[in-house]
């Protein structure tokens, strides 16, 4: 790797970053609209990032180290990797849900290292809505099925020929978006980090550790747009695919601000149906095509 | 083109396994936390009693030992999954994960956990029929077990992959199958918990690579 490829991925890193912390305040901003709030800016997200940076570190005597402070670290490196497999190398889509499911890794793990009961409930509560990690799974097939390849680039490609897949596949594009919506914050499907366990699996984790995690979110936010504009517009350009970025982030805004928190049972069994669904349309699919 | 590009195949006579970018990931991913469960020391719990003030649980050296053997056998039978180039071989790992993760769980003292462990067992077992089922329908149907043969042949195994699916969903204990496995998350002792959750969602992920390559 030369100097200027270094520096490529120096810049991506910093631009996800920056445009994730970005739409994820103007999340908070679109909600706080919503309900008649003023709300904090938009530039909040990125200074309550900072913030951590200068606070104390302390760690909880029930803590099970190293695998405490190795949870957030690889929450880091999880959505590094996935920025520059997707982004830059326009990788296989698989490895990069491979990556994603790690994120449900990393909030088991941190949820369960700090023997926090609200953190060991987030963690359980991660593994009950693994659930909404299938109709994933049904995407990735049925968009195999449809291009006969599932490396970044050659769909990009194909849709440049035959159109964006938004409009071949809505049921498949659907069910990427929900996905899209139980990542963001105060999401009706949120129930690993709902307010009724305090944080769920965040609940332990501060100063430098929380700074990390908050990092992460942030690159997961951008990376998981970006795969969704690529996937299903056919816009790989990180720059073009930005207004694309803030208008959905818009319409999940207003989804989560006018939607209470699901019961567990309920966030689950609504994304088995919607996997069920996906699951059936790759079935179609599979027999008639 | 699913896996992003093959690095090289090692062949162990009939075991043959391949270094592309997804399994060398996935492979790498197993055999780091397989070390870090090695390293890591099990967190306290704290758990709030009837009467009196709340109360730390820790896990004794025995059976601290137990959980962390099983941890390490699941973690390798995971990455070994990650790279085999057999469904044969690859349902075997399968299995000898199932087994691992109720043996994870099986030294924790607690009723509700030991049940959900029992309950998790039985649809382990109930599980092995499609799975090798299927593995035994694509060899009759092709004559051979290969991943890497099975790509090239372009034969109709729609039947055999939904038995495979079915089999692997039951072995790791997804949804519909995850309520007798989400409950033995519930023991103490969160590095041997996390790679129950690993070997599953790495498994599924190679098992959905599987079944669109064949």
């Amino acid at each position: 790797m030369d100097f200027n490829e270094f520096f490529y991925l120096i810049n991506l890193t910093v631009y996800a970053f920056l445009i994730g912390s970005l739409l994820l305040g103007l999340h908070r901003k679109i909600m706080a609209k919503i309900q008649l709030r003023p709300g904090p800016p938009i530039i909040q997200y990125l200074l309550h990032t900072l913030k951590f940076y200068f606070k104390e570190i302390t760690f909880p005597i029930t803590a099970g180290n190293p695998l405490y402070i190795f949870m957030p670290i690889l929450q880091i490196i999880v959505w590094l990797s996935a920025l520059i497999l997707a982004v830059k190398l326009e990788s296989s889509l698989l490895i990069i849900i491979g990556l994603y499911v790690l994120q449900k890794i990393v909030e088991h793990g941190c949820g369960l290292s700090s023997g926090s009961p609200y953190g060991k409930l987030g963690g359980v509560r991660s593994v009950f809505s693994a659930a909404a990690e299938i109709p994933l799974f049904a995407v990735v097939s049925t968009v195999y099925i449809v291009t006969n390849s599932l490396i970044i680039s050659d769909i990009v490609s194909y849709q440049q020929i035959h159109g964006p897949l938004i409009l071949k596949l809505p049921i498949s594009a659907f069910a990427f978006f929900i996905l899209l919506v139980s990542k963001a914050p105060n999401s009706p499907f949120g129930i690993v980090k709902g307010k009724d366990i305090v944080s769920g699996y965040l609940t332990e984790h501060f100063g430098l550790l929380a700074g990390l995690i908050y990092i992460g979110d942030a690159i997961a936010y951008f990376v998981l747009l970006w795969l969704f504009i690529a996937i299903f517009l056919g816009i790989s350009n990180i720059f073009l695919a930005l207004p694309f970025m803030i208008l959905i982030t818009f319409i999940i805004s207003i989804i989560n601000g006018l939607t209470p928190l699901l019961a567990p049972h309920h966030s689950v069994m609504l994304q088995i149906t919607i996997a069920i669904v996906v699951l059936l349309d790759l079935l179609h699919r599979v027999i008639f095509l | 083109m699913i896996d992003g590009g093959i690095f090289g195949i090692v062949p162990f006579g009939d075991i043959i396994f391949k270094y592309s970018m997804f399994s060398t990931i996935g492979f790498v991913i197993a055999i780091t936390f397989t070390i870090l469960v090695y390293l890591t020391k099990p967190e306290k719990q704290l758990e709030a009693q009837k009467f009196g003030e709340d109360k730390l649980i820790d896990i004794p050296l025995h059976e601290l030992k137990n959980r962390r053997y099983m941890a390490i056998v699941c973690g390798i039978a995971t990455a070994g999954a990650m790279l085999t180039q057999d469904i044969f071989d690859f349902a075997l790992f399968l299995t000898l994960v199932g087994i691992a993760n109720i043996g994870i769980v099986s030294a924790v003292k607690r009723e509700h956990v030991l049940n959900a462990s029992f309950q998790y067992g039985l649809t382990s077992i109930i599980a092995t029929l499609p799975l090798f089922g299927a593995s035994a329908l694509i060899l009759a149907k092709t004559g051979t077990l290969s991943i890497l043969e099975l790509h090239h042949l372009n034969k109709n195994l729609l039947f055999e992959k939904i038995l495979y699916g079915l089999g692997m969903a039951g072995e790791t204990g997804v949804a519909p199958y995850y309520a007798a496995k989400a409950e033995m998350f519930r023991a103490p002792g969160s590095p041997y918990i996390l790679m129950i959750h690993l070997s599953s969602l790495l498994l599924i992920v190679r098992t959905v690579e599987i079944l669109l390559t064949i």
